[in-house]
């Protein structure tokens, strides 16, 4: 797992796409900081971080398109099959190094706190409470995108499938308002990644879904490794 | 150390491999030999523990592959048809890699990667980066993340594919020395790879083993020495009379006229009767000169036309 780990978040920076990751996502949020914050004037970054929520769309399939479909097309996936590695190994060690590189990412943004700071007064356990819920609704998002780019050969499928994907999730709070089916409003309640970050937003800071994201995590990854395991048996 | 029984892989309607069964000694060079899509690659990715069988097993030093495949994959190196690269890394990165993910016991790692380059003739190139390096080293590159680990077990397919002439006896040669102290499975289609390296041949065909012996062997039984092929200098007339008058000899004819005045033969004799000598003397005496005399020892290519086609 380690030695798979240390080779993928090195290759995000052997080649173009961890530079890439990097760039598209601070000029976004460096961008939306000053839209908010600067020009209005205000300490408050929740709004940053919400939008922050909404660029996982196209900057996490960044991250992970290439994951696993490059080693299927470059057929390094018999490596990593046929070495004594377990499948939970190879999808675990893939996964850290994307979600290290998004960790990095985020991490920059924490300026942004000590700019406020140095100007005013943040409300630095609600940024507290907003990193943690971003901390671990990106894992779900970057799970669901390795077990899409498990899928397919094609890093440009992936990616676009995993936009696709996440948009859906989006579309979902709409659904949410419009639906009128009791039953199906329950759950499309339950499963929304942005109504659960919303809780964070309002400054309260939320256990049960932190643990929802974790386990949504948790699941596609476990999902993934079933793909690996599965593919003996095509 | 290696044994298999009873393999069977479908995809879909297609059989890749139908009930394969075979044993691999300890300190074997085996040759798999057959055609394309004969089943020689299902066969190693089974072994290997790339994919599954729908029936049968594979064993790994007395290790059931699907039911313990760690421990079995720890004692296997693998080069598959494509070999395995990063193309973005640099040899020496690859090779650590391939070494940090095998974690092999009681090596250390920068002096067994070190003799491993030494070994397929790596050296100079160990610090270039994948991508850059021509088809044959990365084909050794592919051969030396196989080797990372020193396994009892290697699994060669096609080693010798993409490189140029002085290349493939270069890595013939390491296999060959690799095998006085391993078990190795290699496959080609090429046949005088077979007889170079292998002790033993399994041939395959639409995934059944349709002969396992060892090259000479094969050759042996299935010729005898029987046909010659003869260029002489004289009229054909006479020559032809001369020939079918020797004793032993079952068919003579010339084919075509080879040089000016001197015609190809093709002779054929009795079972185990040398008429090499009597043909000589016969035409020794009647000045008609042998300009060429060959055996038509079948080739291994010649068998494995004649195994691969029958039905």
């Amino acid at each position: 797992m380690t030695a798979i780990f240390k080779r993928d978040f090195r290759a995000y920076f052997t080649s173009p796409l961890g530079y890439v990751f990097l760039a598209a996502f601070l000029i976004i949020i460096n961008g939306a900081f000053y839209l908010t914050s600067i020009t209005r004037s205000t300490n408050n970054l929740s709004l940053i971080h919400r939008i922050l929520l909404y660029t996982l769309i196209v900057l996490v399939p960044i991250l992970t398109m290439r994951s696993m479909s490059e080693d299927y097309k470059q057929k390094t996936d018999q490596l990593l099959l046929t070495a004594p590695v377990k499948a939970s190994g190879i999808v675990i060690g893939k996964f850290l190094a994307a979600y290290s590189v998004f960790v990095i990412g985020l991490a920059v943004t924490f300026i942004q706190v000590l700019i406020v700071a140095s100007v005013g007064t943040p409300n630095i356990p609600g940024a507290i409470g907003d990193y943690i819920a971003l901390l671990a609704a990106s894992a779900v998002y970057i799970a669901i995108g390795l077990f899409v780019s498990s899928l397919t050969e094609s890093q440009l499928v992936a990616a676009v499938a995993s936009i696709g994907i996440f948009v859906f999730i989006l579309l979902l709070d709409i659904f949410y308002v419009f639906t009128k089916v009791e039953f199906l409003k329950a759950i499309l309640y339950w499963v929304s990644m942005y109504r659960r970050f919303n809780t964070f937003y309002m400054g309260v800071f939320s256990l049960a879904d932190i643990v929802f994201y974790i386990s949504g995590a948790g699941v596609f990854l476990f999902l993934t490794i079933r793909v690996l395991e599965k593919k003996r048996w095509s | 150390m290696i044994e298999v029984s009873g393999l069977t892989k479908t995809y879909g309607r297609k059989r890749g491999v139908d009930r394969i069964s075979f044993k691999i000694n300890e300190g074997e060079i085996v040759g798999f030999l057959g055609p394309n899509g004969a089943g020689k690659t299902t066969t190693m990715n089974i072994i290997t523990g790339y994919i599954s069988a729908n029936s049968g097993a594979a064993y790994i030093a007395g290790i059931d592959v699907l039911e313990d495949p760690i421990t079995a994959k720890r004692r296997v190196g693998y080069l598959p048809e494509q070999p395995p690269l990063y193309p973005d890394m640099t040899v020496l990165e690859y090779l650590g890699f391939v070494f940090d993910l095998k974690k092999p016991k009681n090596l250390a790692k920068a002096a067994h990667i070190a003799e491993i380059c030494e070994l397929v003739g790596l050296k100079e190139h160990a610090k270039r980066v994948i991508k850059n390096l021509s088809k044959g080293y990365k084909q050794r590159v592919g051969l030396a993340q196989a080797l990372i680990g020193n396994p009892d077990v290697l699994i060669l397919d096609e080693p010798t594919v993409g490189l140029d002439p002085k290349q493939i006896i270069e890595i013939r040669n390491v296999i060959k020395n690799l095998g006085r102290d391993r078990t190795i499975i290699l496959s080609t289609h090429i046949l005088q790879e077979v007889s170079a390296i292998c002790e033993r041949v399994l041939v395959i065909n639409n995934g059944q083993i349709v002969a396992d012996d060892r090259p000479d062997n094969l050759s042996g039984v299935l010729s005898g020495d029987r046909k010659l092929a003869i260029r002489i200098a004289g009229p054909r007339d006479n020559v032809r009379k001369i020939l079918r008058g020797i004793d032993g000899v079952v068919f003579a004819d010339s084919t075509i006229q080879a040089e000016q005045g001197a015609f190809d033969w093709l002779v054929e004799a009795q079972p185990n009767v040398d008429i090499r000598k009597p043909i000589f003397n016969a035409l020794a005496q009647a000045n008609y000169p042998i300009l060429q005399l060959k055996s038509m020892d079948m080739s291994l290519e010649d068998i494995f036309i004649q195994l691969t086609t029958k039905k």
